[in-house]
């Protein structure tokens, strides 16, 4: 009876994730760039979707967005099982990477003309 | 002539005494005929006494015959008399007879009509207790069967015909209630099925909208909003069941596993429910036609099974594989059930009891008669018995027919519990006996506050790590409180590395 047209009507919504919560565990701020990677071993007594996350990043690091594809999950969701594992220091949580911005010119000339001058 | 005379001499000599002799016999005769002639007169006169006698002998004949015939009437009279006597005899005795047995009569008929009196009595006896206990007693019966009904007050005194004219009337009196609740029932269903149907579409259009919002915007209030909508949407669900519309929504073939969290997910204390997957086989999956009404199954089984049992207890729920079937076994540690209501719950889980919406009670507890219906209809079994845990035990048995194998090409949901026997082994190789190890609760306890170093036996240093760790709680919150709360605050980057 599998129709492979169409994704399949969801059964499984992505809140259980959230245990009833309704704010992260823990005091990390975690967004879609935030930067996950495995810090120490699992933790004993967690659910089956943190172990996956915590496979997900072991052999590197992910963002949370992508992490939340791999788990076909939506963000928030992510969110609460990374700060769960972060919270028991399973994971790692990095700032998002700044975008690159418009460089101070004058800063770069000033430093350019004061390091001429070190010659 | 002388010889003649001579001869008639000598006959005269001899006739001497002849003549002597005939002359004594005329004197004789003369004195005969005297006294023949006196004989004759008297005879004469005898005669005419005879005659006289002979006639007066007539005349008293006469009158004899006369008399006889008087007398022979006189007889006759009295004999009619006698006849007419007899008769009126007979009428009297009749008559007595009649008067007898009109006072028989008269004696059986007030005797009847006693009876007649004590019966009509106990009638309006009867009739007055049919109208102010019998009946009202059936009626509230057809809602509450434990409702005691009473009989007539006098099982032996009435009459059959009486008995059997209450009984008929009661019987048709709960006949007409019965086919009356019957149509109202019928058309509150069918108003609800309208109502239902429209509401749980236009849920499951919301459902749509919000997973699709969800993967572009991240904030974690459409989680919550979502798990409203599907409590919502899990009510109305079992409203649609019970009013008999189609439930729900179509499914495919779906995963054993993600059903019962799928259905987990449909619970208030969603949290507090553990699923453990014993499934041998992770691709189990219940057929596409019974997918959706196992979901709603599970779902209020799992309802009833947070809704009894203390908040902070909780619900184990085991996904076994048997040989012929699976079963999902969800135990509470609740306050368990009566055995009346135990019983009532199998009648319903049976499917035995017709369910009716005015039965369900106010507020309406729909989850057994919801779980018996779609048992019913799609061939899977419930039960339950009280727990091992102390509270209710409901098993779901799903019948080898509804089960197949999912495509091995499509993953399992993230939040599905993976079978146990694939990450942990439930039981040590290397013990003699099998021990079960201990799993600790799914659920971290967050809002648990950390445990404080015991005052006993502290030290100094301890007193003033444990102070000091208190001062920087309360600096670091109220840095939280300044900057903002939640997720935004750059308060407490422990744990966070900083580029």
């Amino acid at each position: 009876m599998t129709t492979p047209s169409g994704p399949r009507r969801r059964l499984v919504p992505a809140y259980l994730a959230t245990q009833g919560r309704t704010a992260a565990a823990g005091r990390h701020s975690l967004d879609r760039l935030s930067i996950l990677h495995a810090a120490a071993d699992l933790p004993a007594g967690l659910g089956g979707e943190h172990r996956q996350l915590w496979e997900l990043v072991r052999p590197g690091a992910l963002t949370v967005a992508e992490a939340a594809a791999h788990l076909r999950l939506p963000v928030s969701a992510t969110v609460f099982i990374a700060a769960d594992l972060a919270e028991r220091g399973a994971l790692k949580v990095r700032a998002p990477i700044p975008s690159a911005q418009p460089v101070n010119r004058d800063l770069a000339e000033r430093l350019l003309s004061g390091l001429r001058a070190l010659k | 002539m002388v010889v003649i005379v001579y001869v008639l001499a000598g006959a005269a000599a001899a006739a001497a005494p002849l003549l002597w002799l005939l002359r004594r016999a005329v004197r004789a005769t003369r004195a005969a005929e005297l006294r023949t002639g006196d004989a004759e007169a008297s005879a004469r006169a005898v005669g005419a006494r005879a005659d006289a006698a002979e006639q007066r002998s007539r005349a008293a004949d006469g009158t004899a015959r006369a008399a006889e015939a008087t007398a022979r009437a006189a007889e006759a009279t009295a004999r009619a008399a006698e006849d007419r006597a007899g008769a009126a005899s007979a009428r009297a005795d009749a008559a007595e007879e009649r008067t007898h047995a009109a006072d028989i009569a008269a004696r059986t008929a007030e005797a009847h009509r006693t009876v007649a009196d004590a019966r009509y009595a106990a009638a309006v006896r009867e009739l007055g207790h049919l109208a102010h206990e019998r009946l009202p007693a059936a009626t509230t019966a057809l809602t509450h069967p434990r409702t005691p009904v009473p009989g007539p007050l006098d099982v032996t005194g009435g009459t059959e015909e009486l008995q059997h004219a209450l009984e008929s009337a009661l019987t048709a009196a709960v006949r007409a209630v019965l086919a009356e609740r019957d149509r109202t029932d019928a058309a509150a269903r069918a108003a609800l099925r309208g109502a239902a149907s429209k509401i749980q579409a236009l849920l499951i259009q919301v459902r749509s909208l919000l997973e699709e919002i969800q993967l572009s915007v991240d904030d974690p209030r459409l989680l919550a909003l979502d798990f409203r909508n599907e409590l919502t949407l899990r009510r109305v669900q079992s409203l649609a069941v019970l009013s008999g519309a189609w439930p729900g929504m179509t499914r495919e073939d779906s995963p054993l596993a993600e059903l019962c969290v799928g259905a987990q997910s449909r619970v208030a204390g969603y949290a507090r429910i553990e699923i453990t997957n014993h499934l041998r086989e992770p691709r189990l999956a219940v057929a596409a036609r019974a997918a959706e009404p196992v979901a709603i199954a599970l779902a209020e089984i799992l309802g009833n099974a947070t809704a009894y049992s203390h908040p902070e207890t909780r619900v184990v729920v085991s996904i076994e594989q048997g040989s012929s079937g699976a079963l999902v076994v969800v135990d509470d540690m609740g306050v368990g059930m009566e055995p009346d209501q135990l019983e009532r719950a199998g009648d319903l889980l049976g499917g035995q009891a017709e369910v009716l919406l005015t039965e369900l009670g106010d507020p309406p507890q729909a989850g057994f008669a919801v779980i018996g219906l779609l048992c019913r209809q799609f061939g899977f079994g419930c039960r339950v018995e009280p727990s091992p845990y102390g509270g209710v035990r409901a098993i779901l048995r799903l019948p080898a027919d509804l089960l197949t194998l999912t495509d091995p090409a499509a993953p399992l949901s993230a939040l599905a519990p993976r079978p146990i026997t694939q990450t942990t082994p439930v039981f040590d190789e290397g013990d003699a006996l099998p021990t079960r190890k201990r799993r600790s609760p799914r659920v971290p306890q967050q809002d648990a506050p950390p445990a404080l170093p015991s005052p006993a036996g502290s030290t100094p240093d301890r007193a003033r790590s444990a102070w000091s760790a208190l001062q920087s709680g309360t600096l670091a919150g109220r840095s939280a409180v300044h900057h903002g709360p939640g997720l935004d605050g750059p308060a407490a980057p422990e744990g966070v590395e900083t580029p």
